[in-house]
């Protein structure tokens, strides 16, 4: 016999089920593109039987070869770089703004604050897809005439275009954390003789931690699957628009982009298993006695 | 080391007064403790003297030299919060190093400074520990040290002993006072516990809803409270108020009668007040088995302590008083007794403005 509150409720197997039951098609989904990218052929319709084992499908890849036979080659590991750039900076530049904006609605009472809360939350509503011609427009107007500047341009561009989508959301988060901290750990350091820039980032930062964490991650994984803002405005391939355009090409073979594809998702996969301990990881045992 | 003077402070919240009209002078060296309940506005006094809030009006002087305008940092005060606000990302001596490091003292300076402060705090061994690995008194030592190595002017301490656990509590506070005397600082204390106050401060500001009641020593806000609420507040229990109409050199009360106090007479003469409260500390009067000259009763109910026992006595149903009685003595419920005040620790206050007796021209 358990104690009160450690003991499973009696329900307790009927929510695990549910829970096994309702990600499943996306378990069964994700297992066939793992399962495939080391067979010979694709592994469909639950059936296994087609299933050959091969390390083909990874070699190719890593050799850029887009099919089994032929010549084309794309290098891989540029993609895989060039989709690092674009989630790294989105990152960057998402923590970066919000860490800062959430601080202010957090704790400066200036003018306009709860309107502009409230703008970020209609904001955040907007889809991509519904912004993209007026972003477009501005991306062709602001567009270099130098042809050297153009790739790393668009690179610039498709950051900051990304990032302004992740932005709303990523600042209602962090002045969530930030109002989490006590007034007396600012005024303490006010009083020490910090200046308010200093306090943000000597005392507050470093509390919020966890929460700057989930931010960050959270825009990595943004920049990382875009592919609309990415196929837009991008010159050079992501994975993720890597694998779109050879995912109906003829000469694919499919068993290499599942391999593509796994690939894509493995940040995701990884980040998602590790992150929860990373973001339950608080200092709240320094806060109070 | 400097005189604070507080000049028709107010501040408000909105629509919300949180200190009205507050005047207060508190000396050089001396220790004042700001007692009240939650809500009264102590801690609000507390951080506009130390520059976090600003005075909706009024000045604020250390010494001769006008402060209200002058951010916190420029008024060389220590602050020890409730919650210490220990930064839990930095190492004990990162923690007390900081005020220091933010002035640009050199390193050496620094090393020195720390080690000198955790020394006179007994904290030299925890100096390399992060502050959740130590327990509550060695995390409010550390908030104290960090308050002192910048050798403020003036300690300010808002209830830094009530995360401690009783027994603590008594320990440190006997500490706290000679501390605060060895280094000679201007201390400020906000308190709720009123046995904390009694026991360091120098002198008490009594304060209730944005107002000081009363300024004085723990001898005067003691044994002569100018409010109902001050006697109310201080003491554990708490002073004994019954109901008294005046008649002919009498104060009669329900069914007994006690000769109006020697050094009430004149005065209710030249008040010509009726109906007052008599107010008694429970430590100032006796039991006596049977009826007899005093404040007649029965007894309601007696809760042995150890060194004595409180007795509760009902006067008339609804009316209670407290009263110490020896620890051999033996009462029975609904026993009749007889309650003797001492008559010169006896305070009336008015009916009407629970304002003492003695203070009511004011």
């Amino acid at each position: 016999m358990k104690d009160v509150e450690t003991r499973p409720s009696r329900y307790e197997w009927v929510i695990i089920l549910a829970i096994l039951l309702a990600s499943l098609p996306l378990i069964l989904g994700f297992s066939l593109l793992v399962l495939s990218s080391f067979s010979k052929e694709m592994v469909t319709n639950l059936d296994l039987s087609s299933f050959r084992f091969t390390l083909e499908n990874w070699i190719n890849v890593f050799q850029g070869k887009l099919a089994t036979t032929g010549g084309i080659r794309t290098n891989i590991l540029k993609v895989t770089f060039n989709t690092l750039i674009v989630a790294l900076g989105v990152a960057g530049v998402v923590t970066f703004i919000s860490a800062l904006a959430g601080y202010s609605l957090s704790r400066i009472d200036f003018r306009g604050r709860k309107h502009m809360m409230v703008l970020l939350l209609i904001l955040h509503a907007f889809p991509g897809v519904a912004l993209i011609v007026g972003v477009y427009l501005l991306y062709r107007l602001t567009f270099p005439q130098s042809p050297d500047i153009i790739r790393l341009y668009s690179f610039f561009y498709v950051i900051l275009a990304r990032a302004a989508l992740e932005i709303p959301m990523s600042v209602w988060l962090m002045k969530g954390f930030f109002d989490t901290i006590p007034w007396e750990f600012e005024w303490s350091g006010i009083i020490d003789g910090a200046s308010r820039i200093k306090v943000w980032w000597k005392i507050m930062l470093p509390l919020i931690k966890p929460g700057i964490l989930a931010v960050a991650l959270f825009a990595f994984l943004a920049g990382w699957q875009d592919i609309i803002y990415v196929r837009t405005f991008l010159i050079d391939q992501t994975l993720a628009t890597f694998i779109e355009a050879n995912i109906e090409a003829e000469y694919s073979h499919m068993p290499l982009i599942a391999a593509a594809g796994t690939l894509y998702l493995l940040p995701t996969i990884i980040f998602f298993l590790t992150a929860q301990q990373i973001l339950l990881q608080g200092y709240s045992g320094g806060i109070k006695g | 080391m400097v005189k604070i003077i507080l000049k028709e402070i107010t501040k408000k919240f909105g629509d919300f007064t949180a200190l009205d009209n507050i005047n207060l002078e508190i000396d050089d060296r001396e220790f004042m403790a700001l007692l009240g309940p939650s809500g009264s506005g102590k801690s609000t006094l507390l951080y506009t003297i130390a520059g976090i809030y600003k005075p909706t009006s009024g000045r604020i002087y250390f010494d001769d030299r006008d402060v209200t305008e002058i951010p916190p940092k420029d008024r060389n005060v220590g602050l020890v919060f409730q919650n210490w606000a220990l930064y839990p990302h930095m190492k004990v001596f990162d923690n007390i190093a900081f005020p220091l490091e933010l002035r640009k003292v050199p390193k050496q300076e620094i090393e020195k400074k720390v080690r000198e402060v955790a020394k006179m705090l007994h904290i030299e061994n925890l100096l390399d520990r992060y502050p959740w690995q130590l327990s509550g008194g060695q995390q409010q030592r550390v908030a104290i040290a960090r308050a002192l190595v910048k050798e403020p002017d003036v300690l300010l301490l808002d209830e830094p002993l009530s995360n401690l656990d009783a027994l603590l509590r008594i320990e440190v506070r006997a500490e706290l006072k000679r501390l605060q005397k060895e280094l000679g600082i201007t201390a400020v204390y906000v308190t709720h516990d009123q046995a904390e106050a009694l026991a360091m401060a120098d002198r008490i500001a009594v304060i209730r809803e944005g107002k000081i009641l009363q300024v004085g020593t723990p001898d005067d806000v003691y044994y002569k409270p100018k409010y109902k609420f001050v006697g109310g507040f201080l003491g554990n229990p708490p002073m004994n108020f019954v109901e008294a109409e005046v008649e002919n050199g009498y104060l009669r009360v329900y069914e007994s009668r006690i000769p109006v106090p020697a050094q009430y007479k004149g005065l209710i003469e030249k008040l010509d007040i009726k109906e007052v409260l008599l107010g008694f500390r429970p430590h100032d009067a006796e039991v006596v088995k049977g009826i007899s000259e005093g404040l007649v009763g029965e007894v309601y109910s007696f809760e042995p302590l150890g060194r004595e026992q409180i007795v509760t006595v009902s006067v008339n149903s609804g009316a209670f008083v407290k009263v110490f009685a020896p620890e051999g003595e033996h009462f029975t419920f609904g026993e009749k007794v007889t309650v003797k005040i001492r008559e010169d620790r006896i305070v009336l206050f008015d009916k009407k403005t629970e304002k003492a007796l003695e203070f009511l021209g004011e």
